[in-house]
């Protein structure tokens, strides 16, 4: 099948201009005063800073957040006389840190490891023992930035990371406050990067928005969803609203249903049933990533493309979700199940409940597929289905969207391919793309209908290898830009549904059931069913 | 810049050249020709984001082109032409073609077109004709130009390209070959963006540069700048002239006319001297430093080394940092520029102050 696609500067569009210099009016000290800048107008720029990383002896720091700021110094994209301190409990010496990190470098970083890069960036890391709660700790943090600062003979922006468990927010956000670290100097900023599960419900959620508000103003406070900075995600804004094809069909009028599906060929593995039994798949995945591409995809154009803008669209749309509220309304439009014993890729896998840290009585879902409608003119009467699971067949992430067949009058429905609607599939990972489904004639004397496909990746018609997600939503915190990122109204909007669900299983007398399904298989069959009843069925990945 | 740069063309291309062009086939077949080379393996996939030309009128460049196409199709699928433009005694065409293939995710090939002609005593109509015949309609056209805009670089060829890929440092006659290119963009017609290699050479020292000036410290300096002195390999003044122009416009500074020398003057009349000095062979951008009262920036490129170091002080304070050079081969730069998003206004921009600078 041939590949062509249009390419054009989606990077100089003018409303990404407008929103470069809407951050240069926000903080006027920086780039606008350097007059070499000018070339770099269509990107944003990271500005001076230190990034202090709390939890940083942990997975995140060593698999994600270091080998992104290396790609990203590798790009030449990092602020010059950056800084980088890990914070965390155990002690180390600097050297012993950058070694650790180094290490772990080299086996995740996108572009590679040059001795000659590390050699210079890994002079930026430093490391600072502390407990998280320990009010001297922070007070010799805020000496260490000093001394930084003195060293720049200036006063430097703060970025702090929060990459610790949620249940130290607390504390951090305390002690940071009473360490004034959140306070910036003037002209400057001091932002909060906040790691997922923001809460684990509306009441801790709001909890956790309180605490870090008191602490940080929400201008300054950037909860990252790391499905945001994936390339596909944010093309689907481009694709769009930039392509006159779509926007007029993007509606109930055009459009029979979406589907959105994040399945997982993995279980429990590396010890992560510990965590994921306290959670489930609608906390762990539906509440934040899940909502974040429906919202993409159901949201109306934004008047530009600043932060608040889309983020204003993108909340809209988790309001006018119709809520599904009590044990009837949810058992008919939410499938929750487990897997069973079965086997993936001819590798027997064990049963949910047998997992390793794994309560074997464990009432937590690893699958939910789920029926909701978004209450607006635009998509009156248009089912979403989503459905994400653990031990599927195999791993993707996409987003399907089911066009109305056209009156077929004139056509004989004979030969016509079973499901031959116009399909336009988004994948969002891994193989980064779209993909078109239409319907032409079959060579032949008889008229009959076939469906092909039209085909884009990312990856074979840009060579360029897309940047990780980390690395472009570390830039953007660096540099004001907190559109990529999950905004107070957008997270308690989403767990104010989500709750209604857990209410449901988890607070009620005759809760629906609980389903099963064989690892390795496409989930339960009542998830079927859930499609079934409406005519339609799960797209085959 | 590789090292044909500036030698005189051959006029006959090599037997053993024409034969890496791929299959030699009529030119009214082409199409179905490549129908054929598509249906011979169905594991291929073709992939097209552009049509990308390069037009050379050195008939020893064969071989380095398609070198170069290889590197550049591997990141940048496209529909790819060459077209070598060789004298004859009468018009004649001869033309090629090839698949690009470049393994896809361990298993799969993509692969993109490549159509070859040869030209002989070819002119403007024939290279319109050859062209405008050949491309994946309705994607971008990119063409680049090796050489001097020649006769054949007219209003109805380049009003339908997209974009343009030259390399000034390649030009004998830099003068008159600015001031071509300035009369086309100028044409009400001409809408394309013009990627100079010559300029993108510099784009390295000018993000390091850049970086230099982020913090208001360092911003405040700025006005005590006196001095810049930039350092080019063997051959590539036009490249360095043309940082010490984008340096001079940046602070607002102008060039005094009358003068021989490269002296700019700010608005408040205060001289910034820019001195080139000449290097060993090797990078085009070699070095670049400024001076002032309180101020110092040093950036250096070494030899074999794909970071600059960029040193910079600011009265007591003084940081290093590395940086990444760009990469040296035009295929690679040119695959840069096509993987890279943004427009060119600020090189429009350039073309009268280089000008102005070629005759110093």
């Amino acid at each position: 099948m041939t590949c062509t696609t249009e390419t054009r500067g989606y990077d100089d569009s003018p409303s990404r201009l407008v929103m470069s210099r809407d951050l240069y009016r926000l903080f006027p000290s920086s780039p606008m005063e350097n007059p070499f800048q000018e070339t770099l107008l269509h990107r944003n720029r990271a500005e001076p800073c230190s990034l202090v990383i709390f939890g940083a002896t942990g997975d995140l720091t060593h698999r994600k957040l270091i080998p992104a700021l290396y790609n990203v110094a590798a790009s030449g994209d990092l602020p010059p006389q950056f800084k980088v301190v890990g914070f965390a409990r155990r002690d180390k010496p600097d050297a012993v840190f950058r070694s650790e990190l180094e290490a772990a470098n080299k086996k995740h970083s996108r572009q590679g490891h040059s001795d000659e890069l590390w050699s210079s960036f890994g002079q930026s890391i430093h490391y600072h023992r502390s407990e998280f709660q320990d009010t001297e700790g922070y007070k010799s943090l805020k000496a260490k930035l000093d001394q930084f600062d003195e060293e720049r003979g200036t006063t430097a922006n703060r970025l702090f990371y929060l990459a610790s468990a949620p249940e130290f927010f607390d504390q951090i956000m305390e002690q940071l406050g009473a360490a004034g670290l959140n306070e910036p100097a003037p002209g400057k900023w001091a932002r909060v990067v906040c790691e997922k599960p923001f809460g684990k419900d509306l009441k801790s959620a709001h909890h956790l928005n309180e605490v870090v508000n008191s602490t940080f103003e929400e201008k300054d406070t950037y909860r990252i969803d790391h499905y945001l900075g994936k390339e596909t995600a944010q093309n689907m804004m481009v694709l769009r609203f930039a392509n006159s094809l779509f926007e007029p069909n993007w509606n109930s009028r055009y459009i029979d249903h979406v589907q959105i599906t994040c399945a997982e060929n993995l279980g429990m593995e590396g010890g992560r049933g510990g965590y994921y039994d306290t959670a489930g798949a609608l906390r762990d995945m539906v509440q934040n990533h899940l909502f974040q591409l429906l919202s993409l995809v159901a949201m109306e154009p934004p008047t530009d493309l600043s932060a608040d803008s889309v983020r204003d669209e993108k909340v809209k749309v988790i309001r006018a979700l119709r809520p599904l509220v009590g044990p009837e309304a949810v058992g008919k439009n939410v499938i929750r199940a487990q897997y069973t014993a079965g086997s993936v890729n001819g590798v027997a896998r064990v049963g949910y409940r047998e997992e390793d840290r794994v309560n074997p009585e464990s009432n937590t879902e690893c699958y939910v597929a789920l029926r909701l409608f978004v209450d607006t003119w635009r998509w009156q009467g248009v089912p979403f289905y989503i459905r994400v699971g653990k031990q599927l067949p195999k791993k993707a992430t996409e987003i399907s969207v089911h066009f109305k067949k056209p009156p077929q009058v004139p056509f004989s429905t004979a030969g016509l391919a079973h499901n031959g609607e116009n399909t336009l599939v988004i994948r969002i990972q891994p193989d980064e793309g779209m993909s078109l489904r239409i319907l032409c004639k079959k060579p032949g004397q008889a008229l009959n209908m076939q469906p092909v496909k039209m085909d884009f990746h990312y990856s074979s018609s840009f060579g360029k290898a897309s940047p990780e997600a980390y690395e472009r939503l570390l830039l953007d915190a660096m540099a004001g830009d907190a559109t990529l990122f999950a905004r107070r109204d957008e997270v308690e909007n989403a767990w104010k549904f989500i709750d209604e669900l857990e209410h449901a299983w988890h607070e009620n007398p005759n809760p629906p059931p609980m389903c099963e399904y064989p690892a390795g298989s496409w989930g339960p069959k009542e998830a079927d069913q859930l499609l079934q009843e409406d005519g339609r069925e799960w797209r085959l990945l | 810049m590789d090292d044909s740069a500036l030698t005189m063309p051959s006029l006959t291309p090599a037997p053993e050249a024409l034969a890496r062009l791929g299959s030699e086939v009529e030119l009214g077949k082409i199409d179905s020709e490549l129908n054929k080379l598509w249906d011979q393996d169905e594991g291929k996939t073709r992939a097209s984001l552009l049509n990308f030309a390069i037009y050379s009128e050195d008939a020893s460049s064969i071989e380095p082109n398609v070198d170069r196409l290889d590197r550049i199709i591997a990141l940048n699928a496209c529909r790819a032409l060459l077209i070598i433009r060789v004298p004859g005694e009468t018009p004649r065409a001869r033309a090629w073609i090839n698949a690009l293939c470049h393994p896809y995710q361990g298993r799969q090939a993509v692969c993109s077109e490549q159509i070859s002609f040869v030209l002989e005593d070819g002119d403007a109509t024939q290279l319109q004709n050859i062209v405008f015949a050949h491309l994946d309609a309705d994607l971008p056209l990119v063409v680049w130009w090796q050489g001097p805009l020649s006769q054949n670089f007219e209003e109805r060829f380049f009003s339908r390209i997209d974009t343009l890929i030259i390399d000034s440092s390649t030009w004998s006659d830099p003068v008159s070959e600015f001031d071509e290119l300035a009369t086309a963009l100028a044409t009400v017609t001409a809408d394309f963006d013009v990627r100079d290699l010559n300029w993108t050479r510099s784009h390295f020292m000018r993000v390091a540069l850049a970086s230099c000036f982020q913090d208001e410290l360092a911003q405040r300096k700025l006005p005590k700048l006196t001095d810049v002195e930039i350092t080019h390999g063997s051959g590539q003044r036009s490249a360095a002239l043309l940082l010490a122009g984008w340096i001079g416009k940046r602070l607002g500074a102008v060039l005094e006319d009358g003068e021989r020398d490269l002296t700019f003057h700010r608005k408040d009349g205060l001289p910034i001297s820019m001195v080139l000095n000449e290097g060993p062979e090797g990078h085009a951008l070699q070095g670049l430093a400024l001076r002032g009262e309180e101020l110092c920036v040093e950036i250096t490129r070494g030899a074999d080394s794909e970071f600059v170091r960029v040193s910079a002080c600011c009265g007591e304070h003084s940081h290093e940092e590395l940086m990444p050079a760009d990469v040296d081969a035009d295929a690679d730069l040119v695959a840069d520029q096509l993987s890279r998003a943004g427009g060119t206004t600020l090189y429009a921009d350039m073309i009268p102050i280089m000008r102005q600078l070629l005759t110093r």
